[in-house]
């Protein structure tokens, strides 16, 4: 799976389903949870999702605002256990 | 801690800052290993404050070797490198001379109660012998598993009253001491809730494979790395790691360094011994909740309170930070403005922050996670309130079992989850609301006041004794006669 398509997904999945806007125009380097657009469950959301949709398990103390506040951090962090 | 102690803390630091700086490393553990005996309250039950600090290492050793261990069933002697070796070596010395204090009178009373020296030897050569032949019988998979259950059970002891108290009576009977006066008092182990913690920490992400390789020493230096033994901040280990194997670069007598140091310090001590111990006497409190003579009086004692607890905890990781600062380790925040924030959630985000940064890790995310793969994936509310209502029940617990902990975790908990739930309703509506500078700002200081009162009623739970004093508190309060 390619940078583009993970990136993708993962923004349909945020700003769709967490954010509940899909006309919102999420940037690749928007901090989401300080941004206040989720929040910490929603990073818990968000690890499920990675798992079923790349086969990625992020472990839990990998799953916090500091390591997945932008979208730019959280498909860096897919596609290093992808590759 | 007592200024005293702290005193010869910031000595010690400040000693060890003039060593050779090759030597930092095994001073800072060999001091950590020997601090631990001493901050130890003397406990009345014979043995036990020599135990106590002797378990906590002794558990840490056995962590450490199932948590560093890369190959199955090898032989734990002849796996030590040559430092892991020596940090061995180290130990066994120290709890061994620890004992010495029983045969001769020292100057400093590093422990009160120790016991004979060849019964500390035998224990140690059984440890010796039983832990091999263990790793052939049990994998390390399960024995993490074992150690996870010891160390949570070694924490509801110590956080329950009813079992304290079983435990020293059955303590006293083994040392042939009055069961009479057993209490929960007998069984103070100082430190343990935060080395459980971190404990567990290193156990879990060693589960998960993403903890990083350390030596004996790295791993006891952080386990019990001791301005932060008392009462944390819970560092990660992998932080630790980054400072530490940095140590002998480091400048303590650097100008920004040493500054920052010392007024952490005098910071800390400012709002620990003074502005704290100066709130303690208006401040609420078990034995004054009955004192207060109207309502107005009663709101004083807990605005009073909640400064205190406030000032007392922060400025105590005041200190702990700038000392850990002249060592050359950087501990975390532990709090941010907590009274100032305009959110329940916020608050927890800045409010003893390596605690609830710790129990989000480990007890909310893996429990959000589960349930969310689970058949009930689409009850998202319900997730939500289960999940937030656990992780502020172990925040609860992890002060006291006791049913007013419990209580005021659950009082966060469903804070907590009507704020997400009325938050993901109004988000939408936040947003617009930033681009009008003074209303946002109304909103926000309005919050403020909210999430304040809400925090501070909470606190009514933390001070009673028992439910039926906080409602009555929570009447008084509101100028109800109980």
């Amino acid at each position: 799976m390619d940078e583009q398509t993970v990136r993708e997904n993962l923004r349909t999945f945020i700003v769709k389903d967490l954010i509940r806007d899909p006309d919102y125009d999420l940037a690749d380097d928007e901090g989401v949870v300080t941004g206040g657009l989720i929040d910490s469950f929603s990073l818990a959301q968000i690890g499920v999702f990675v798992e079923q949709a790349f086969g990625v398990y992020i472990p839990d103390p990998d799953l916090t605002v500091a390591k997945m506040d932008t979208l730019n951090q959280m498909v860096a962090r897919i596609l290093r256990d992808i590759q | 801690m007592e200024i005293a102690q702290i005193a010869v803390l910031v000595v010690i630091s400040l000693v060890n800052a003039l060593l050779p700086s090759q030597w930092r490393k095994w001073v800072l553990f060999v001091i950590s290993l020997i601090i631990i005996y001493w901050l130890q309250p003397s406990l009345s039950i014979r043995w036990l404050d020599y135990t106590l600090p002797s378990i906590i290492i002794g558990i840490s050793v056995i962590t450490w070797w199932v948590v560093a261990s890369r190959e199955k069933k090898i032989s734990p002697i002849t796996a030590l490198s040559r430092e892991d070796s020596t940090s061995l070596v180290i130990i066994l010395a120290i709890i061994l001379l620890l004992t010495i204090p029983r045969y001769f009178d020292f100057p400093i009373a590093l422990t009160s109660r120790p016991p004979e020296i060849w019964q500390v030897i035998t224990i140690i050569i059984a440890l010796i012998i039983i832990l091999p032949l263990g790793s052939y019988l049990i994998s390390f998979r399960w024995t993490a598993i074992l150690l996870l259950l010891i160390i949570l059970a070694f924490l509801i002891i110590i956080k329950s009253e009813v079992l304290s108290i079983h435990l020293s009576v059955f303590l006293r009977q083994q040392t042939g001491q009055d069961t009479g006066i057993a209490s929960v008092i007998d069984i103070q182990w100082l430190g343990f809730s935060y080395v459980a913690f971190r404990l567990i920490h290193t156990i879990r992400d060693w589960q998960t494979g993403i903890l990083p390789d350390l030596s004996l020493r790295e791993f006891i230096t952080y386990v019990i790395f001791f301005p932060a033994f008392t009462a944390g901040p819970i560092d990660r280990v992998e932080r630790f790691l980054n400072d530490f194997r940095a140590i002998e670069k480091y400048n303590p007598f650097e100008a920004n360094r040493f500054t920052e140091a010392a007024a952490r310090i005098c910071i800390g001590l400012f709002k620990k011994f003074f502005i704290a111990d100066s709130l303690a006497i208006i401040s609420l409190s078990h034995t004054s909740i009955d004192q207060a003579l109207s309502a107005p009086a009663l709101w004083l004692m807990l605005y009073a309170y909640a400064l205190r607890l406030f000032f007392d905890f922060s400025g105590y990781t005041d200190i702990a930070i700038g000392i850990g600062i002249l060592w050359g380790i950087q501990l975390p925040e532990n709090f941010n403005r907590p009274y100032l924030k305009n959110t329940i959630t916020t608050f927890w985000q800045s409010w003893h922050m390596t605690l609830s940064s710790w129990v989000r890790t480990y007890v909310y995310s893996p429990l959000s996670r589960q349930l969310l793969r689970s058949r009930y994936k689409n009850h998202v509310n319900i997730i939500l309130l289960i999940s937030t209502l656990a992780t502020m029940l172990t925040i609860g617990i992890w002060h006291g079992i006791t049913l007013p902990f419990i209580v005021w975790g659950l009082w966060h908990g469903i804070g907590l989850f009507i704020h997400k739930v009325w938050s993901d309703h109004t988000r939408a509506w936040l947003r617009r609301l930033r681009q009008h500078p003074g209303r946002d700002a109304a909103w926000r200081w309005t919050g403020v006041i909210l999430t304040f009162h809400f925090v501070v009623l909470g606190w009514v739970w933390f001070v009673s004794s028992d439910l039926s004093s906080a409602f009555r508190l929570f009447l008084a309060l509101f100028g109800v006669a109980p």
